[in-house]
């Protein structure tokens, strides 16, 4: 096979390459031997001929196009010579351009170089003539005792590029210059010793005028630091000596004055205003004279002076008010319970009120220098990189963190926090030990006692501007409230509250029986029984109302504390996280209202069970000596004479006239809530054992309507829900027959929903006697 | 209202300068930063993290280690539902510390806190001054859970509080198991749950 294709190639070669290579070869031609094969092949390669045939006509006729095409470009022939002689001249020419553009701009360099070395040889002059110019000025200044012209000439000289002085000395001239240059630092340091020698004088004699005129020279002659620190221990000086004079002051202050009890605070507030007055008054010449950010390193050196004087106020303090020892005695206090060395609370009340005084006063101190110092890097680093504003904030921290007064305050804060729970919680303790009750009052004296303690205690940390401190005292007082104070109404609750009426009667005996034996023995006669179950009573009512009053006084004092934060957070106190720590610890302290909550609906519990349901629930039971299986006689006799639900109304009254009297209007409507639900409950089940007549169920519809009349008025409660079952009850116990459930049941209901399962309505059908359980059985619901 | 399903306070105590500022700041930001001031007062930071698909909110409160702050941070111990217990691996005093540490939490704390023992800066290796062992025994004495840590390396510090969380809820669930309990139906009954519900001591 591969013989047979291989001709193929050949012969198209040598027909001229225009057709596709004949699909048949010669050999193959040649190979056939059948007439069929023969003509079949004939035919093919007519076809083929044909095919060939047009395409040779086809490229025939295109002859002409390309001979036109070929004339064209013969003619373009001498065209191309003309433009390749062109072309060559033109890149001559831009090659000698460009040369030539070389060739100038070199020489503009050139140029260029030397205006710049000209100019550098002018400065140079100038600067060397600056130099002495500076040189004779500095004499002639220093003789004329001028000194603000001679620190101007020596600041000029420090101005000067040392290269260039560097230079100079090599010139011809060095000689001259050197000598000169050695009078120019000579007469530097001698600036520099009259200087320093002259504010020393000028501080000493407590001149201003000549200190400040100083201190304006020291940043010309680079001695920036310098004269920050001899200013400042100028400043420091006048506090000093102000400080010294107030202490005095107060080592005489008489105990009688209007501000004993508060003497160190105002000399600490002395002390921190005499420093701003310095602050305010000296910025400006530090700001123009030395520029901006240089107001921290006047401050930092303050500081330690602020510090100095901090410390004697306070040691001061310590000794005087007997600080330290006051707190050892509130510790061991605190430790053992024995009330025998027990310090009185109120004997700490102004030392209390003034430590808060003076950390308030630090506090606001603290902030003006940190305000200052801010405002004035801020001008300093506008255009300096976030590390070095980073840098200066952590100067600032570590200043107003780690300063002597920030730590003694501290200190001062941390024993006054220990000395007010202790404060707090013994007050409280007075106020519960001498809680007493005025008739006709719902509350008792401790509760109103109590949160005016822990309102004043929470204030008092408040008013020492100390986030951390009143967030302290915070919790300290979410503590008290919820374990000592809390304990204290529970277990009152817990006391219980004594039964009454039949219940008494059991109790009655056997108390008769206890008073029997004990006046036998102490053969004397007591009546504190019957008594005290009245006072028992009274009580336990009482502590109910304590409790909700308490849980709402929470709250109020939640709200109150919260905008006076809010209105020291505004003034710019406390740090970033402050309104966070804050309303953590608030919320905390509402928690414990809800507590109080829990507490109330517990006692309210204990109080409708062992009071109102003994009570209530006979009563509910003599429903069942009243036949309902009635005829239109007795019907029209309970008609006139009512067999149950007058007297059972009448009693209900009467008991909760008691409750109403004693127990706040919510708490009483709570306790109807729950006497309601008690009712709703009893009543069913004395129904369900009960059998009526069909005069017998619109006895009870009456009965029940007359109820829900009046327990409607006594409770703002919705109760017709509570007693939806028990009227639904009613409407199927008034049928005239069984089937007519049917007309209110399913489809038929409208806007009724049913509460009665379909068992529950069988049940309830099944009391009416003249119904045949038949017929109930038979019902399809 | 915020969206979470629990929310647990809590505290970290402990010697200055034992690093437990760096260990909420690697915990609550990833960073650790060095050259770290000493805390004043107290510090709070908030971190929510998903456990097994719940939300669990840590208000975690960094306390001051120095002496005159014992007071301010004396006051959180009793609202917190864990104390993160925290000693230096390089610093015996500071592991000497623990037990009066351990008296402050008897007093102030509540019964049902959760102490979690831990000692950090481990990649201090070479200047060790606590041996694991030692730490571990005494944790044990203590019915202590216990970790070392490296805030720097981030060693051990997602676990700590990851961990502590886990213990939280699942004491959590218990709790208020027991609570709906002992919880009787209302008007009903005459047990009066106050009475068994409420411990103080």
């Amino acid at each position: 096979m591969a013989a047979a294709t291989a001709p193929g190639p050949r012969a198209s070669g040598g027909e001229g390459g225009v057709c596709p290579t004949s699909a048949l070869s010669m050999e193959r031609i040649q190979s056939f031997t059948d007439l069929a094969d023969l003509e079949a092949a004939y035919s093919r390669l007519c076809e083929e001929e044909k095919v060939v045939q047009e395409e040779l006509d086809a490229l025939l006729e295109q002859q002409s196009t390309i001979e036109n095409k070929m004339v064209a470009l013969h003619r373009m022939g001498p065209n191309l010579q003309l433009i390749e002689g062109d072309a060559q001249q033109l890149a001559g020419m831009i090659t000698f351009t460009c040369n030539l553009a070389e060739n100038v701009s070199s020489k503009v360099r050139q140029l260029d170089l030397a205006k710049n070395r000209l100019y550098q040889a002018i400065q140079r002059a100038d600067d060397i003539l600056d130099l002495k110019f500076c040189m004779d000025g500095v004499q002639t200044a220093l003789r004329n005792e001028d000194y603000e012209q001679a620190a101007a000439h020596i600041h000029r000289y420090l101005s000067l590029d040392k290269s260039v002085i560097e230079l100079s000395r090599q010139g011809k001239e060095g000689g001259i210059i050197d000598a000169n240059l050695k009078l120019l630092q000579e007469a530097e340091q001698r600036l520099k010793a009259i200087v320093t020698e002259k504010f020393d004088t000028a501080m000493k004699q407590g001149d201003l005028p000549q200190v400040e005129r100083f201190f304006k020279i020291f940043p010309l002659l680079g001695l920036h630091e310098e004269g920050l620190s001899k200013f400042s221990e100028y400043l420091c000086k006048q506090v000093a000596n102000k400080a010294e004079e107030n202490l005095q002051l107060v080592m005489g202050t008489d105990m009688s004055d209007r501000r004993a009890a508060v003497i160190f605070a105002d000399t600490l507030t002395l002390l921190f205003e005499g420093i701003a007055r310095i602050v305010e008054t000296h910025q400006p010449i530090v700001e123009t004279y030395y520029g901006p950010g240089r107001l921290y390193t006047l401050i930092k050196h303050l500081q330690v002076e602020c510090d100095r004087q901090v410390e004697k106020v306070v040691d001061k303090f310590i000794k005087e008010r007997d600080y330290h020892r006051q707190f050892q005695q509130v510790q061991n206090s605190m430790m053992r319970s024995s009330s025998a060395e027990k310090i009185e609370p109120r004997e700490l009340d102004p030392i209390l009120t003034e430590v808060t005084l003076m950390n308030a006063r630090s506090e606001l101190y603290l902030r003006f220098i940190k305000r200052r110092i801010i405002a004035d890097f801020e001008v300093g680093d506008s255009m300096a990189s976030e590390e070095v504003k980073q840098e200066h904030q952590k100067y600032l921290d570590k200043l107003l963190n780690n300063c002597l007064l920030s730590r003694t305050m501290q200190e001062l804060i941390g024993y006054y926090i220990t000395m007010e729970e202790y404060f707090m919680r013994e007050t409280v303790n007075k106020a519960v030990a001498m809680d007493s009750y005025e008739k006709g009052q719902l509350t008792s004296s401790m509760v109103d006692d109590v949160f005016y303690i822990v309102k004043k205690c929470i204030g008092r940390a408040l008013s020492s501007s100390s986030i951390d401190c009143l967030c302290a005292m915070i919790n300290h007082s979410t503590t008290e409230l919820e374990s000592d104070f809390r304990e204290v109404l529970y277990n009152k609750l817990k006391q219980g509250f004594p039964a009454t009426t039949f219940q008494d009667f059991q109790r009655g005996v056997t108390s008769a029986v206890n008073i029997m034996h004990s006046s036998l023995q102490q053969g004397k006669f007591d009546t504190k029984g019957i008594e005290s179950t009245d006072e028992a009573k009274q009580s336990f009512l009482v502590t109910l109302n304590n409790v909700e009053v308490c849980s709402e006084n929470i709250m109020t004092l939640k709200k109150t504390l919260e905008s006076d934060c809010s209105k020291l957070l505004s003034q710019g106190f406390g740090g970033e996280q402050a309104q966070a720590k804050i309303d953590s610890c608030l919320s905390d302290m509402a928690a414990v209202s809800n507590k109080f909550r829990d507490l109330l609906q517990e006692g309210l519990n204990e109080l409708n069970s062992t009071a109102i349901k003994p009570q209530v629930k006979p009563w509910i039971n003599l429903f069942l000596s009243v036949s309902h299986n009635i005829e239109e006689e007795e019907f029209s006799d309970y008609e006139a004479n009512d067999p149950w639900v007058q007297q059972f109304i009448v009693n209900l009254e009467q008991q909760m006239t008691e409750f109403k009297a004693g127990l706040s209007p919510v708490i009483y409507d709570t306790l109807t809530g729950l006497m309601t639900s008690l009712i709703a409950i009893e009543l069913e089940k004395v129904l369900l054992k009960s059998t009526f007549s069909r005069l017998g169920g619109l006895q009870f519809d009456k009965e029940l309507r007359s109820l829900i009349a009046y327990l409607t008025t006594v409770t703002t409660w919705t109760i017709r829900d509570k007693f939806a079952r028990l009227s639904q009850m009613a409407t199927i116990l008034n049928l005239e027959r069984v089937t007519e459930i049917l007309d209110y049941w399913g489809p038929n209901s409208g806007p009724l929903t049913w509460r009665l399962t379909p068992a529950e309505v069988r049940q309830v059908l099944a009391l009416r006697i003249d119904f045949r359980s038949e017929d109930i059985k038979r019902l399809r619901l | 209202m915020e969206d979470y399903d629990f929310l647990f306070k809590i505290v970290l105590i402990g010697n200055a300068g034992v690093g437990k500022t760096c260990l909420v700041r690697r915990f609550t930001q990833g960073l650790f930063p060095p050259g770290q001031g000493a805390t004043i007062g107290v510090d709070f930071m908030i971190k929510t993290v998903e456990i097994n698909g719940e939300k669990v909110k840590l208000q975690i409160w960094d306390t001051a280690g120095q002496e005159r702050f014992r007071s301010i941070t004396q006051s959180y111990y009793r609202s917190a539902n864990a104390l993160i217990l925290t000693y230096d691996i390089t610093c015996e005093e500071s592991f000497r510390c623990l037990p009066e540490w351990l008296r402050e939490i008897e007093q102030y704390a509540s019964n049902k806190v959760i102490t979690v023992l831990v000692g950090n800066k481990i990649d201090l290796a070479d200047k060790r001054e606590v041996s694991q062992q030692r730490a571990a025994e005494f944790s044990e004495a203590q019915d202590m859970y216990y970790l070392e840590t490296s805030a720097k390396e981030s060693d051990n510090v997602e676990k700590l509080f990851l961990d502590l969380a886990c213990r939280l809820i699942s004491e959590a669930r218990q709790n208020t198991l027991v609570n709906n309990v002992s919880s009787p139906l209302p008007g009903e009954g005459k047990s009066i749950s106050y009475l068994t519900c409420c411990n103080f001591n």
